[in-house]
């Protein structure tokens, strides 16, 4: 009729055409591009470290006499320093090593020549001068705003004396350590050549009257039948002191005490009786870091042995060096330990046991090296007075697959063991990220679901699709439907606030309800034979059995609920989760997995249910004939032909209500414990994935190793689900095929 | 005799008995739903209807006033204890008393017990002694509190009017500060002339807004200078000032139309009225509003997205690998867990566009996140992914419902596929595409877990709609129906205190979700019934 | 096959060879004149092709996937089944009627003047023009009239199907394709369908096919009798019927098989 119109319209086919097109591809791109995103915000989990140099220059000064004894550098990878052996600290630029400014130092008593530097904390230095007095000084780095010149922020820099220690009566020492706790108590060890090994300590005496005066004690530390001593450390508030000899023991010593420094232990480290080269203590002072002469790097720490004492023991084994290890030093950070031996430095995680990056110079030796605060930087110095500047990438140090699923000894702890528990507050927490224990909340609170909720949904389904009267069976089907768009919100609600304390104040009653109810219906039907001989109430058997049943059940329900606490009294004293404690050990926690069961399964029962109802529904109406014309019974033809039949559907079913459960967020955020334990008990609660990521995603710093470690169990989440609904999907289409639509 | 055994035995044999377990298993399950809905209504529907007072007077001598709660067995089994709502948290410390039956003396339900509804500390229960209007303090009947109270609330009426403008006066304010940031970091000058008028507005905004508040300051001392002084059950004397009365009643005294006309303005009050005490009490209106502008929006992404998927499953893929494909997509989006859905949002929507659009268009603000943080596009964009399969599927099902022969009629007219379409198949599929959407509005209505990290908060400073430009704050944090019942039922300083409105909140909540359901199956099944027509 | 010369043909079946998916031959080699103007109808047994071949005339069959066509169907001197050929406008210019009525859930009188309304039409007074016309030639006018705005679902089967018919007139179209258009309705209905088409071959070509041999004798000019996908015979209905040239299709007019 109208060519421009049909042009119009035809162009409009194609536009709609492509548009549609676009939209329906979107779908499985979508659910592809979920999954690539979420697993994309994971991934830099596994990446490997990097490290980039970023400057390398000479260092003025390289004579012999300005032996450099230490070096520093800000966070901010801008200013670093030098100081040597006359006490002075030199300031550089960083990236050019232009030099900045000098500041000095001298000891109390005038000396100006330094024996020895050790760094320790956050750029805290212990100072050895020659006449054996020791200071501590710490470099501070601070921000300055300008204000005459637009607020311009720049870096300065200032040395503050924390302490100082007079030097020891007895004469000079071979070996000096000294630290300072935030509260002043200060602690100085002193080794001599004649093998004395004293301990000095001085604190603020505890009075009545708050700061009272200052007392100092001096001990000496006997040290038995062992080998020379050739490393010691302390913890950075001067508490534990630990020592190491030249045939491989190590001793443990309490300096809490002012009065009475206790040794605690004495143990034999190594066999083969190597000599320990270096010892310090990993960040929040727990675990011991210990160098040998074969190059060996491992961590160790207490543990509680079977006698209820303690024993130092070794937990983790780190990459070690191909020769003796001259340096270990904690991270001022986190739980990586930086080892430095003739062949260069590496550095490692402790937790997770990786090796993250290595340094050396290649040809030139590095003597010394110093980290930032921040642990986003190292600057080494080489013999031949290079330094370089290297800016580190180690995002998620403490992260391996060995951490994510596998048995970790972590600190304090009596033995390797899966756990979850990701911060507590302080800065030296060492996060505990397994997902084993997750994994087993998921599958556990699944299963008790999946107990409650499979058998009641499927032969329900039965019911409802077999023998129930069509018009009610109008009436259940939607009515179970409906059940399924009962927000998971309320369900969880109710189970946690109503359902949990009546069951704890009546545990006795719901035992004895699950016992009743099938021997009501047992007893009832047995009635029933005698009963249907009436004709009329034969009747009832065509379809309205579960009607007739109700009253039975609440009626069994409701005489566990009069008996229940008297037989509670009868036969366990009075309360049924005290004589289990007692009995066997187990805890009844309040919101446990009875719940979980009665409120996930009330969650997935509808799921199942609708979808196995439609497949039973859709078995062709021949073969029911078919069965029922041989003279099989109604059950038997349900069981042998029709379920069969339908079992593909019922499949479906199930899978998609197991992907539910595991899925569920609500019910179980609020009707457990959400503590995340591996116990396969009812009584007690778990963690899941699910409830997991609601839980701590709030609080995790974006980008972190938490963080990421949540999007990673979003993709387990996904995978599980996927799998699950994939395989039903199969089956649902299979099935579509042959039977036409349901 | 042995009939009857063989009879038995063919009974068992045949498997009767398997019947009558699958129908207790039918029984069992609809048993729980019954029970759990009889549960919230039971508990829910009774919160506001205004129950007696009761005075007890103990064996010990001392005096209770309160509403019965409920009365179980004692802890040792001997008899009953009640539990009362003993009220007057201020001066009590608790609300909630349990009292052995065998300790009550008498018991009375005296008629000038009253209830006061506070605006803080909850309720009050005790009786009247004098009113203090001026400063000048003289006793007074209940009529007269009432036409005090009339009076002190035309004046907090006024003190509202007057906070609104206030808002919009801090809303200025912000919006002006958000400006000067915006032209510093262009780096305008002072001297520039948008700076210098805008800090001419600052200034006489600055300006206005002092005047407000010091109205403010002394409207509000003058309405709380009115108070009364109560009495409790003991005779303690509390003075309370009437601006922080809410509502005072006296249930003994009341028959049985009051307490319903009572009841039908509690009600009222539930939808449209503001929360109060860290959502334990009052009105239910943010949340409400909150939940159905979270609706509004995800339909206005998942319905347009998820129809043309399905209209492209049905009509325009060629069966085949595809398709199954696509399919198998679609079922699995349906079953992928809501957190990992939320998880997404936060992920995709929050740190990526949103962070990108903060970089873009909001540079001058950061690191305050505009976009770059929860809120109500971004929860509706998330909770639209959710529900788009809830759609398709519906759609689906409706256009395969339509006979083959309507659309062999339409193209043997000479009809493109899309005329065909937007004519023919989309009228008549139109019923089963409204269930899905139905159905997809009562999923958002009641999905928490991906919501509690993209966007839904325990209180909102502000509604999503208000009268200031741009209208539309698609950028704010909101309030919803579900979250509000995770909210106040355990992250409340008072759970007892708080249970009731939480049976209120989550039978609001399932009534809508079970009507809105209802209607979509029974469309649903309507439709189905549509296409048998015509005899044959 | 036996000829019978057709001058001026209104479809010229040329080799026509129909393929469905999974190159099952449907149709082997049919050729074939429809005269203008005339009622000719398809006759043969289940599964012999009738339906495949009417539908072929106005590309029906290009809605299952995966069929494929050799050969030619010319619809007034242009092959439709060519690669510029216009669907939508070949479809107006062959309307279908089908076996199960499928009046749109709409009113009588939208249902009439749908094919009009695709093609851009929007006076109304052609609709109402085109309304009364096409019910009326589908016999149908006096009985609805006076609801043409009430639901087509309303009614009776015959009813339907003439609707379906006044529909397909609707659009001025140059054939009538009809896949056994009674085989669903009760005698009466039949009937009065059968008047509706005898009168309708004055202004309309009209292909048949049908199941029915009586409704064929009844109702066409001309028969063509296929057997398995061939054009075993075509001729005039009386000539086909009193004497079939072809042994087969004596068979199936004397119903030893059917």
């Amino acid at each position: 009729m109208n060519p421009a119109f049909f042009k119009k319209v035809k162009r409009n086919d194609r536009i709609a055409k492509w548009i549609i097109t676009v939209g329906g591809m979107a779908i499985i791109f979508s659910v592809v591009f979920i999954l690539i995103l979420i697993a994309k915000v994971s991934l830099p989990l596994f990446l490997a470290p990097d490290k980039d140099l970023r400057a390398e220059f000479q260092l003025e000064h390289k004579t012999a006499e300005d032996k450099i004894l230490a070096l520093g550098v800000d966070e901010y990878l801008e200013t670093g320093y030098r100081l040597d052996q006359t006490g002075t600290f030199r300031f550089f630029n960083v990236h050019y090593g232009s030099p900045l400014d000098t500041l000095e130092v001298s000891s109390e008593t005038g000396s100006r020549r330094l024996v020895t530097a050790r760094t320790y904390g956050r750029l805290n230095h212990m100072l050895v001068w020659d006449d054996g007095s020791v200071t501590i000084e710490h470099v501070k780095f601070y921000p300055f705003f300008d204000e005459k010149n637009d607020n311009v922020r720049s870096i300065r820099h200032r040395i503050e004396r924390l302490a100082s220690f007079a030097a020891p009566d007895y004469g000079l020492p071979v070996e000096t350590m000294a630290r300072v706790s935030d509260d002043g108590r200060q602690v100085r060890i002193d080794l001599f050549r004649s093998g004395e090994f004293q301990v000095t300590i001085a604190e603020e005496e505890e009075s009545l009257f708050g700061a009272g005066d200052r007392i100092e004690e001096m001990h000496q530390l006997e040290l038995g039948a062992v080998g020379d001593v050739t490393a010691m450390t302390m913890s950075t508030d001067g508490l534990k002191l630990y020592a190491g000899t030249s045939t491989g023991e190590i001793l443990r010593w309490d300096l809490s005490d002012i009065e009475a420094p206790l040794l605690k232990e004495t143990t034999r480290a190594f066999t083969d009786q190597r000599e320990i080269t270096a010892l310090n203590m990993v960040f929040g002072d727990i675990s011991l870091i210990v160098g040998d002469e074969q190059g060996g790097v491992s961590t160790w720490f207490p543990v509680r042995d079977a006698d209820f004492g303690w024993k130092l023991t070794r937990i983790h084994e780190l990459q070690g060096h191909t020769q003796a290890v001259q340096d270990v030093s904690p991270s001022p950070h986190d739980k990586s330990v930086i080892s430095f031996a003739a062949d260069g430095i590496k550095i490692s995680h402790m937790t997770s046991e990786r090796f993250l990056v290595g340094f050396d110079h290649g040809a030139e030796r590095i003597v010394d090296f110093a980290q930032s605060t921040r642990g986003n930087g190292v600057i080494t110095l080489s013999d031949h007075g290079t330094v370089q500047s290297w800016k580190l990438d180690i995002p998620h140090p403490e992260i391996s697959l060995k951490t994510l699923f596998g048995k970790v000894w972590y600190e304090s702890y009596p033995e390797p063991t899966w756990a979850w528990q990701s911060s507590a507050g302080t800065d030296d927490y060492e996060p505990k990220l397994s997902l084993t224990p997750l994994i087993f909340g998921t599958l556990k609170g699944t299963f008790y679901a999946m107990l409650f909720a499979l058998p009641l949904a499927i032969f329900g389904a039965i019911y409802t699709s077999q023998f129930a009267r069509p018009k009610f069976k109008a009436i259940i089907k939607p009515a179970v439907e409906v059940m399924a768009a009962i927000p998971t919100v309320i369900i969880g609600f109710l189970a946690a606030l109503w359902l949990a304390p009546l069951i704890e104040r009546s545990l006795g009653s719901m035992f004895l309800s699950l016992i009743l109810i099938p021997a009501a219906l047992m007893l009832s039907i047995l009635l029933w034979q005698g009963a249907r001989k009436v004709t009329p109430l034969k009747q009832v058997e065509r379809g309205y059995e579960f009607l007739v049943i109700t009253p039975v059940i609440v009626m069994a329900v409701a005489i566990a609920a009069v008996l229940g606490p008297g037989l509670e009294n009868w036969l366990f004293g009075g309360d049924l989760k005290q004589w289990l404690f007692n009995e066997t050990g187990t805890r009844y926690d309040p919101r446990n997995c009875i719940i979980i069961a009665f409120a996930m399964g009330f969650a997935v029962i509808p799921i199942i249910f609708t979808i196995a109802e439609d497949s039973l529904s859709n078995v062709p109406q021949s073969i029911k004939a078919a069965s029922l014309a041989l003279g099989a019974s109604r059950w038997q033809t349900v069981w042998r032909v029709i379920l069969p039949s339908a079992s593909p559907g019922i499949f479906a079913g199930t899978m998609i209500g197991f992907g539910r459960a595991v899925g569920e967020t609500m019910i179980v955020l609020m009707a457990t414990g959400n503590t995340a334990i591996m116990d396969l008990s009812i009584f007690n609660g778990m963690r899941p994935l699910s409830a997991n990521i609601a839980v701590e995603i709030p609080e995790a710093p974006v980008d972190g190793s938490l963080y990421r470690t949540l999007f990673l169990t979003a993709v387990i989440l996904f995978v599980m689900t996927f799998i699950v609904n994939t395989v039903a999907e199969i089956v649902r289409q299979r099935l579509r095929a042959k039977y036409g639509r349901f | 005799m042995a009939t009857t055994t063989k009879n038995m035995n063919k009974y068992w044999r045949v498997g009767e008995p398997m019947v009558w377990l699958s129908g207790a298993s039918l029984a069992i399950t609809l048993l729980t739903a019954v029970i759990l809905l009889a549960v919230i209504m039971m508990n829910g529907l009774g919160v506001f209807w205004p129950a007696e007072l009761h005075r007890l007077e103990l064996k010990d001598g001392s005096q209770v006033a309160g509403r019965l709660m409920k009365t179980e067995p004692t802890v040792d089994g001997n008899g009953l204890r009640r539990q009362y709502k003993i009220a007057n948290r201020d001066m009590y410390g608790l609300d909630f008393r349990w009292i052995d039956e065998n300790q009550i003396v008498r018991q009375a339900k005296p008629k000038q017990l009253l209830v006061l509804e506070r605006i803080e500390h909850g309720d009050f229960y005790g009786e009247l002694q004098s009113l203090v209007i001026n400063g000048a303090r003289h006793r007074g009947s209940l009529a007269d509190l009432d036409e005090a109270l009339t009076a002190v609330n035309k004046e907090t009426d006024g003190l509202k009017e007057l906070e609104d403008k206030l808002n919009d006066a801090s809303y200025q304010m912000e919006q002006l500060r958000l400006k000067e940031l915006k032209y510093r970091y262009k780096g305008l000058a002072d001297s520039d002339s948008e700076m210098i008028t805008l800090n001419q507005d600052k200034v006489s905004l600055d300006k206005e807004f002092r005047q407000l508040i010091d109205l403010q300051t002394r409207q509000t001392a003058r309405a709380r200078e009115d108070k009364a002084v109560f009495t409790d059950v003991s005779g303690t004397e509390k003075e309370i000032v009437l601006a922080d009365i809410f509502q005072v009643y006296t249930p003994n005294n009341m028959s049985a139309g009051e307490k319903m006309v009572f009841y039908a303005a509690k009600l009222v009050e539930l939808l449209v009225g503001e929360p109060r005490e860290s959502n334990t009490e009052g009105g239910l209106f943010p949340a409400i509003f909150g939940t159905v502008m979270l609706i509004f929006v995800m339909s206005l992404f998942s319905f347009p997205l998820g129809v043309i998927a399905a209209i492209y499953l049905r009509e325009y893929a060629k069966e085949g690998v595809v398709v199954r494909i696509v399919r198998i997509a679609v079922n699995n989006l349906a079953g992928i867990p809501s957190i990992v859905y939320g998880i997404f949002g936060l992920g995709f929507f929050i740190y990526g566009i949103g962070h990108s659009i903060d970089s873009f268009f909001f540079p001058e603000r950061m690191p305050t996140p505009t976009f770059g943080t929860g809120g109500l596009l971004w929860a509706s964009l998330t909770l639209a992914l959710l529900t788009v399969p809830v759609v398709i599927v519906s759609t689906e099902e409706a256009l395969g419902a339509i006979p083959r022969e309507m659309r062999e009629g339409s193209y043997a007219l000479g009809s493109t596929k899309f005329q065909t379409l937007v004519r023919i198949l989309l009228p008549m599929a139109s019923p089963g595409i409204m269930t899905g959407l139905i159905l997809a509005m009562a999923r958002a209505a009641g999905e928490v877990a991906p919501l509690m990290i993209t966007g839904v908060v325990k209180l909102a400073p502000a509604l999503p709609i208000d009268g200031n430009f741009p209208f539309f704050h698609l950028d704010r944090k909101f309030m919803h129906l579900g979250f509000h019942i995770y909210d106040i039922g355990f992250q409340s300083p008072n759970v007892e205190a708080a249970k009731p409105m939480v049976f209120v909140t989550t039978l609001l909540l399932v009534l809508i979700v079970l009507i809105m359901s209802s209607v979509a199956i029974y469309l649903r099944n309507k439709m189905k019934k549509r296409y048998t027509f015509g005899t044959f | 096959m036996t000829e019978t010369r057709i001058e001026n043909p209104i479809i010229e079946v040329n080799n026509l060879k129909f393929y469905y998916p999974g190159n099952a031959r449907a149709l082997h080699g049919i050729d074939l004149r429809i005269p203008e103007k005339q009622v000719t109808a398809l006759i043969g047994p289940s599964g012999c092709g009738k339906s495949t071949l009417i539908r072929c005339f106005n590309r029906m069959n290009d809605l299952i996937d995966g069929c494929r066509v050799e050969g030619e169907v010319i619809l007034e001197g242009e092959n439709i089944y060519a690669k510029d050929t216009d669907i939508i406008e070949l479809r107006r210019e062959a309307g279908m009627v089908f076996q199960k009525s499928n009046p749109f859930p709409k009113s009588i009188y939208e249902n009439v003047i749908y094919g009009l309304r695709i093609a851009g039409e929007k006076d109304k007074r052609l609709f109402d023009e085109r309304v009364e016309s096409s019910l009326k030639a589908a016999a149908l006018w006096d009985e609805v009239k006076d609801r043409l705005h009430e639901s087509a679902l309303g009614l009776s089967g015959g009813q339907m199907q003439r609707l379906c018919i006044a529909r397909a007139i609707a659009v001025n179209p140059k054939v009538i394709l009809m896949d056994e258009p009674c085989s669903a309705l009760d005698p009466k209905s039949t009937a009065r369908v059968e008047e509706t088409i005898k009168e309708l071959r004055n202004e309309y070509t009209i292909i048949i096919v049908t199941h029915n041999m009586q409704q064929a004798a009844r109702v066409s000019d001309y028969t063509a009798f296929l057997f398995e996908g061939s054009l075993i015979e075509f001729g005039s209905t009386d000539q086909l019927f009193v004497k079939p040239q072809n042994k087969q299709t004596e068979d199936y007019i004397t119903g030893r098989f059917g």
